[in-house]
């Protein structure tokens, strides 16, 4: 049974008196515990579904389902929490808080789980330790590397143990070299920790190395669902 | 485990978004702070006018006094609405303004009606009023003067202080006190030299050749008296100029004016002041001795309608009624008009005053509103700002799961936050501004006078903490918008990798 699914999903994004179609009737479903990679060239509509399984966004036609259940009837609040528990993100971009550093930026998706004090900090620092980062704790994300920044990012995504990470191209500003020890730490959870991962990526090496299964993205659709 | 975030969290969050960017938060708090401080010193300015004026009419008895006003000869005794008779021209009934009774009175002022105020629950005691010109000797000296009759003992706090001697010991005596400005007048060089001399009242063998000196003064004070025992009026004896005199003995010299405390520079009471007291039994035989022509005429008017019987007297022009609790006050007032007397008291136009000054109050309190309400502009001006910086930020908290209600409550903190600060300051401030201009006023304008120090400020806790309050209330308000607008943002876009 697949964990995380999109039934048909549209996005159309109006643009004056054009609409893009960003998402064209995509379906896809992500079975627990997979590691699925998204390939596509760049505008392909890859980064849109991403954030639609994220509950970032609505689709404009479709449903997304988590663990069978649709997220189109679930209330702003409903959605937040849906963004704190069930699914974890990560980007390109890393997006931490830069003037927090690794604790406080893990902490802080603690805190909005109502976890406090010095319970909040042993979570974070378990989670940072997890990612290789136990004395890395006190850094600004400026005074980390790209690699350990996304590490930190990854110790956030899954502090409140979501059962999915969405990655959006999280190696896209990492050398091969760390690029390739990331994907080996997200292997490794997927493997001894049951994680299921969707990762957008634009290297097809590292997706065929890592990911249980490819799905190619082009003009909004996908191409190919196949188990890979 | 609870799935809330803490309020503590919330408020480090705010607290770190503050000191991020530490010049634009202090600037935007002083806006507060001014704002606040213009608020409580203004008011407080207006609430110490009305708290001064309120403990200087109570030092001055005049919270716990009504005067009273029986039907006068002169209403008596004229068919057509009377001008000249009721007037006053004693110098402390213009310096008061003119105490006119709320209804006009229908029964006449006697020592009955007297003795049956008196007995109005609440009355501590009923003080009649008698007073009139009369030429006046002493230390070589004459003038005319006016004196009033005394009750003795006497409890009011006009008679309790005085600058030489002391009060008149006994209700029979042919004992007076004065006031300073007549030791002064008749030139006694120290208050302590006037005790124990002498001062003759003088009037005419006749009282029908009175001059006409007298005359113009006695003829408009309708305070007379008529009808009564005589057997206690000391003898009087005839001078060279073939005038008849009455001699006492000055027994103390009044402390007239209140010099400390919220009283000072006022006269107290309601009863009008005179610069010579005599005992009241004594004062009433010399009114009646020396009725003035007018007095005269008006008497037999007032016989001849039959509005007054042969041989009744016509009462007391006026008493003052003291009560034992000023709360009690309008009670006994409404006792004294069923019993057909006009009244006078200080909490009529009390009642006006309290809309002056909350007319006052409030539009002080509008100009501070205003200088806060433009501080509220800089509140959201800030919030704005800073949203339009933390875009990403507030885009990371939604996706790592914030709610809207979450990222709402961080900026209404960091708004109450500047409320709080900017309040406590601008009230301390405003403390700070009362106190500097207490005591330069005391400085140039008090002490220069010979005036003891006087706060002219009042600053209660509740104004502190409403100002504070309403500091953090406008500073929310002010928020609300870009708290909206911060919960709006749309995390895909704030997230963006370009
Ligand atoms: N907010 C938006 N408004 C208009 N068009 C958008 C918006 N977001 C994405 N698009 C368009 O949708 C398409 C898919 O974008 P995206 O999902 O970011 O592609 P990818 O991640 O595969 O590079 C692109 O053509 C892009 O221009
Ligand atoms: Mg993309």
């Amino acid at each position: 049974m697949s964990i995380l699914e999109a039934r048909e999903v549209s996005k159309i994004y109006p643009m004056g008196t054009t609409n893009v179609t960003a998402l064209d009737k995509v379906s896809l479903a992500v079975g627990e515990g997979q590691f699925v990679a998204i390939q596509g060239t760049s505008g392909s509509g890859k980064s849109t579904l991403l954030n639609m399984l994220g509950g970032l966004d609505h689709p404009t036609t479709g449903e997304v389902f988590f663990s069978s259940k649709p997220l189109g009837p679930l209330t702003k609040k409903e959605m937040a929490r849906y963004r704190r528990y069930s699914v974890g993100m990560i980007f390109q971009g890393f997006n931490l808080i830069t003037t927090m550093t690794a604790q406080e930026n893990v902490g802080l998706a603690l805190a909005f789980a109502g976890l406090r004090g010095g319970q909040r900090r042993k979570r974070a620092d378990e989670l940072l330790d997890r990612v290789g980062l136990a004395d890395r704790l006190n850094h600004r994300p400026s005074e980390l590397s790209g690699g350990e920044q996304q590490r930190v990012a990854i110790a956030r995504a899954l502090a409140n143990r979501p059962k999915v990470l969405l990655a959006d191209e999280p190696t896209g500003n990492l050398d091969s070299t760390r690029a390739h020890e990331l994907l080996g730490l997200l292997r490794e959870m997927v493997t001894k920790d049951a994680l299921t991962i969707l990762m957008v990526t634009h290297d097809h090496e590292l997706a065929t190395s890592f990911a249980d299964r490819i799905v190619l993205m082009k003009d909004g659709r996908v191409v190919n669902g196949s188990d890979g | 485990m609870l799935s809330i975030m803490s309020f503590i969290d919330i408020l480090h969050l705010a607290l770190r978004n503050l000191r991020q960017a530490k010049l634009r938060a202090v600037l935007t708090t002083m806006g507060v702070v001014v704002g606040v401080a213009v608020i409580v010193t203004m008011v407080s300015f207006g609430l110490g006018l009305q708290g001064n004026m309120l403990a200087r009419f109570k030092a001055l008895d005049l919270f716990s006094e009504i005067r009273v006003f029986g039907r006068s000869l002169g209403n008596m005794a004229a068919t057509t609405k009377d001008r000249g008779a009721g007037r006053s021209n004693e110098p402390s009934e213009r310096r008061q303004g003119r105490l006119r009774p709320d209804n006009s009175p229908t029964r006449i002022l006697d020592d009955t009606a007297v003795a049956e105020i008196a007995k109005i629950p609440g009355v501590a005691y009923v003080e009649p009023h008698i007073s009139f010109a009369v030429y006046v000797r002493s230390n070589g000296r004459v003038s005319t003067q006016f004196a009033s009759g005394v009750a003795v003992p006497n409890s009011s706090s006009r008679f309790q202080e005085f600058v030489a001697g002391k009060m008149i010991s006994l209700p029979n005596t042919d004992e007076i006190v004065i006031s300073e400005r007549f030791a002064k007048d008749f030139g006694y060089e120290n208050f302590p030299d006037a005790v124990g001399k002498t001062v003759e009242l003088l009037a005419p063998l006749d009282e029908k050749k009175a001059d006409k000196d007298e005359q113009s003064s006695a003829d408009q004070e309708p305070a007379n008296f008529f009808g009564i025992p005589l057997d206690d009026q000391a003898p009087d004896e005839a001078s060279p100029e073939g005038l008849v005199t009455q001699t006492f003995r000055i027994a103390g010299v009044l402390k007239t004016e209140v010099r400390e405390g919220p009283g000072q520079g006022g006269l107290r009471g309601l009863l009008p002041t005179s610069d010579i007291y005599l005992p009241l039994r004594t004062a009433r035989a010399w009114t009646l001795e020396h009725r003035s022509p007018m007095g005269q005429v008006a008497l037999e008017l007032a016989r001849g309608s039959g509005a007054l019987g042969d041989s009744d007297t016509e009462g007391y022009d006026s008493a003052v009624v003291r009560v034992l609790d000023p709360v009690a006050l309008t009670d006994v007032r409404k006792r004294i008009a069923d019993l057909g007397f006009g009244s006078f008291s200080i909490v009529d136009e009390l009642e006006q005053l309290r809309t002056v000054f909350l007319i006052l109050d409030s539009v002080l309190a509008l100009l501070g509103g205003i200088s806060l309400l433009v501080a509220s502009f800089g509140i959201a001006n800030t919030m704005i700002m800073s949203i339009l910086e933390r875009t990403r930020e507030i885009g990371i908290m939604k996706a790592i799961g914030a709610e809207d209600r979450e990222i709402k409550l961080i900026f209404f903190v960091e708004a109450a936050v500047i409320g709080l600060t900017g309040g406590v300051i601008g009230t301390l401030l405003a403390w700070a501004i009362d106190g500097i201009a207490n005591r330069l006023a005391y400085r140039f304008i008090l002490k220069p006078q010979g005036a003891s120090y006087v706060d002219f400020f009042s600053l209660p806790p509740y104004l502190s903490l409403g100002a504070i309050l309403f500091a953090v209330v406008i500073s929310i308000l002010a928020a609300l918008y870009p708290a909206a607008r911060a919960a709006r943002i749309d995390p895909v876009k704030a997230l963006r990798h370009d």
